[in-house]
């Protein structure tokens, strides 16, 4: 069949026009990307000095760091992970082991991977309930537990995801050898996926480093440098919040500040996961 | 076969190599004529390069930026290694069909209609024609025509690959190739696929890959067998099965390797 | 292969299909050390499982009860009202849900199309020497914190389109008929629209990640047959390869709709915080998620408090069937650390 010219024409034309569009739809993120970052290291570098580290936030006008925020998001964050991990490893465990085929083991992932992607802010809510009002008050504690809930559902399945990547010709191997099956799990499968593992723990500590709303009322915010985890808890993103809508400057240059030290954070923790990831895989 | 008048050469190729991430030589300096209103077959051992040989004919190894092709194919006498053509004009003269049926996730009818609309514009009733007498070449009319609607991908194995061999035929090609078609069907739909074959040669210019020697000497007009990149023989079919020129040729044939 | 501990047909031999464990006792083989251990380790992995399940019906539990005074005081009003009077009481539910659906709305027609263009790129036309570098880069914006997006929004974005965008928008859709209701009202730069922009903005990279893994499950041979005939870059996208992914595609994009109706930082900081609906999206108004942000510590009384746990359990609603509804259509979509 001979082609018509002028469909041809046509077609190239309109197929010029598409790839122009799908190209412009990535220069946009692209674009979108290095104005985002690039606005985040202006504003936040030349907020930044010393001072963030040694001194804790300031009264509207005065000089100050961000010490008790940072305190507060590294305790809580680390509670929230050593809360979560032990459970959820345990959890994706039992998915790809144990509960390969089973009823139990498909409306737990299905509600998982719902977890997965529900609203922080219900999470924040719930240990409201669940927590502060039963205490009378906001705590660290209430914060990490709530962050514990954002983190579970995302290392139960990447546990279970890098396990299931593990061939059954290596359990088949341990158990023809005589190990108990549970033996061969904890000194073997858990061993050859460590790295997928960590990766996950890592993914999960970047997820909650950046999650505000939980927060909110939950931890609610502190002026001062604390370790009392029983009572009101600043964190980074919290004062962030706080500051970022102030009508004050210097509490937005702060806001700044901490934005950067956030996000320069949660992106070095993705690029480690990835490089773990990308060298245990061999 | 007659022989007193020889077709035309369709496809003459010449000094053709292939190459993979520019190290690995698939195909070492081929040179080959084709004969229209002909089968011709390659066969020969797994990797022989009797696939790439028939991916370089519609350039589909464009797709994949490893991949170079070196020499000459030339077709009605253009070289359609060199300049860019249009891709779309080539490929509206090389019709291909895959070793696995691939319906497009469309409608019986679409699956045929998509191609057709792509080359010049037909009314409602011509495409009908078209559709209808595709799958009638294809010997599938019968089979589908009270479900022209329902998706490509509720056929069997066979019905689809018939359904394939329909869309590539439908667009009028001059050429078809056909990588082993029927390797992933069942015997039946084989023995079907190699009746089609036989008709479509009237028509058309056909270059099948096959893997099954009973089926290169039943439909073959022509065939060659490569091995590792070359051609090592290349005549009539009866010539090749029945008085190979060559040892190699001798011994694929006989199964003592391969 | 592997059953598993629960499935019907093994419940008394842990772990794999039973025979490939040592037999206890009876057949003369030898019973392992620690194999006693077993069934221990089992029940301790399937409680942490239950765990999850426990949590999500917990969440809802505890959101239904605590909203139980708000919904008994107003009733089914409570849903149809745009009233918000802390002081007299009086809660409605009407402008935060518009709210939600609406800046949602717009994002969904801003993040899609974009996210299937972007995708569609790295997988057909993107330069092999590049793939790696933008998509990494495409899943490092996924990464994000939202707060930055929302921050960005207030400083950046919002007064951008005060000064240049909304005026344009004023000027020249504004008169005419349907769609000038759009557009009316003072330029504030925070509101319904910038809302949107910032959520497409930030849900972008997630789709358009999701949509590419999708795309990339197409088999290559299909991909082979479309350009085959003949069809161009275009037609093969339109014609063969979203039709292949659809139900992928789509599942991606209702876990997008599911992140949008429920981020809060990213639309806080740009709504502008009026329970008000109004015709024009250069109007402030509120989203559920955005109103528990700015009003719940500082909530007195229980109907207040219950009020705002009442708007938590609809965003919990909607939010689930919408997941639920994804995850019926993805099955499973790999979230694995793209290789």
């Amino acid at each position: 069949m001979k082609p018509d010219p002028g469909l041809v024409l046509r077609r190239t034309v309109v197929n010029r026009i598409a790839i122009g569009l799908f190209l412009g739809a990535t220069l946009l993120a692209v674009a979108v990307l290095v104005l985002i970052l690039g606005k985040l290291v202006f504003a936040g570098v030349s907020a930044f000095s010393i001072a963030i580290f040694t001194q804790g936030t300031p009264a509207p006008g005065g000089t100050g760091g961000l010490l008790n925020a940072i305190i507060g998001s590294a305790a809580m964050t680390l509670v929230a992970i050593l809360l979560a991990t032990p459970i959820a490893v345990l959890a994706g465990t039992y998915l790809a082991e144990y509960g390969r085929r089973s009823q139990l083991g498909n409306v737990v992932r299905f509600l998982n991977d719902t977890l997965l992607s529900a609203p922080s802010i219900i999470i924040g809510l719930f240990v409201y309930g669940v927590m502060v009002v039963p205490a009378g008050h906001f705590s660290g504690w209430a914060g990490a537990a709530a962050l514990a809930l954002i983190a579970l559902p995302v290392i139960v399945r990447t546990t279970e995801d890098m396990l299931r990547l593990i061939p059954d010709s290596l359990r088949e191997a341990a158990v023809a050898l005589g190990c108990p099956y549970w033996r061969m799990i904890v000194s073997i499968a858990w061993r050859a996926a460590r790295s997928g593992i960590l990766t996950g723990i890592l993914l999960a500590v970047a997820r909650i480093s950046g999650e505000t709303a939980p927060l909110l009322f939950t931890a609610l915010n502190n002026q001062f440098i604390s370790v009392d985890m029983n009572a009101p808890t600043a964190s980074l993103p919290v004062v962030i919040f706080q500051f970022a809508m102030s009508p004050y400057r210097d509490w937005q240059n702060l806001a700044w500040a901490g934005a950067l030290l956030i996000t320069f954070s949660v992106l070095l923790l993705n690029i480690v996961a990835r490089t773990i990831v990308s060298r245990g895989s061999r | 076969m007659k022989k007193d008048q020889l077709p035309p050469v369709k496809v003459r190729i010449e000094g053709l190599s292939f190459y993979y991430d520019g190290v690995v030589k698939a195909l070492k300096d081929i040179d080959l004529d084709i004969l229209d209103r002909r089968v011709t077959t390659l066969i020969g051992p797994s990797g022989c390069g009797k696939s790439t040989l028939l991916r370089v004919l519609n350039r589909i190894y464009d797709l994949y930026p490893n991949q170079k092709a070196e020499g000459k194919v030339l077709i009605d006498g253009q070289n359609i290694l060199e300049g860019a053509g249009n891709i779309s004009t080539l490929r509206a003269k090389v019709g291909m069909v895959f070793q696995r049926p691939t319906p497009f996730p469309l409608s019986i009818y679409e699956n045929i209609a998509f191609p057709l609309r792509l080359y010049a514009r037909l009314s409602r009733n011509e495409i009908d024609e078209m559709v209808e007498t595709a799958l009638q070449k294809a010997a599938l009319w019968n089979e589908v025509k009270d479900k022209l609607h329902k998706s490509g991908l509720g056929l069997s194995g066979g019905q689809q690959q018939r359904l394939c061999i329909a869309r590539a035929i439908a667009i009028r090609p001059e050429i078809l190739l056909l990588d082993e078609p029927a390797s992933a069907l069942d015997p039946i739909s084989t023995a079907q696929i190699d009746e089609l074959v036989r008709e479509l040669r009237n028509d058309f210019c056909v270059v099948m890959v096959t893997h099954n020697l009973q089926q290169a000497a039943r439909i073959g007009d022509y065939t060659g067998l490569m091995y590792l990149g070359e051609l090592i023989e290349f005549s009539e079919t009866d010539a090749i099965f029945t008085n190979p020129k060559h040892k190699r040729t001798q011994d694929y044939i006989t199964g003592r390797f391969g | 292969m592997f059953t598993g501990a629960d499935s019907e047909m093994d419940q008394k031999t842990a772990g794999p299909s039973g025979d490939l464990l040592p037999a206890t006792a009876g057949r003369g083989v030898r019973v392992t050390r620690g194999a006693a251990v077993e069934p221990y380790f089992i029940w301790l992995t399937r409680i942490c499982a239950v765990v999850v399940m426990v949590l999500l019906a917990g969440i809802f539990m505890v959101l239904l009860i605590d909203s139980l005074p708000a919904l008994r005081k107003f009733g089914f009003g409570f849903f149809a009202s745009t009233a918000w009077n802390p002081v007299k009481e009086q809660f409605g539910a009407l402008a935060p849900v518009c709210g939600t659906l609406i800046s949602s709305a717009i994002a969904m027609l801003i993040g899609v199309p974009l996210a299937l263009g972007i995708a569609l790129f790295l997988n057909e036309l993107c330069p092999f020497k590049l793939r790696a570098t933008l998509t990494v880069t495409i899943e490092l914006l996924a990464a994000i914190p939202s707060i930055i997006y929302g921050m960005w929004g207030l400083f950046v974005l919002a007064p951008f389109m005060s000064t240049h965008v909304q005026p344009l928008l004023i000027a020249w859709l504004g008169p005419l008929p349907l769609v000038g209701a759009l557009f009316q009202g003072p330029p504030f730069g925070i509101g319904m629209l910038t809302a949107g922009l910032i959520l497409g903005v930030m849900i972008l990279p997630f789709i358009a990640s999701i949509s590419r893994q999708v795309f990339a499950t197409t088999p290559p041979v299909l991909r082979e047959a479309a350009y085959g005939v003949g069809a161009n870059t275009w037609e093969v996208s339109l014609h063969v390869l979203i039709p292949y992914a659809r139900t992928g595609l789509l599942g991606g994009i209702m876990l997008g709709l599911g992140r949008a109706l429920g981020e809060t930082m990213a639309v806080t900081f740009v709504i502008g915080n009026a329970h008000r609906i109004s015709a024009s999206l250069l109007s402030p108004g509120t989203t559920i998620s955005a109103t528990l942000a700015n009003e719940f510590t500082e909530a007195v009384g229980d109907v207040y408090l219950s009020s705002l746990l009442a708007l938590g359990l609809i965003l919990f609603m909607i939010t689930f069937a919408v997941l639920f509804l994804a995850r019926y259509m993805l099955g499973r979509i790999d979230q694995k650390v793209a290789a």
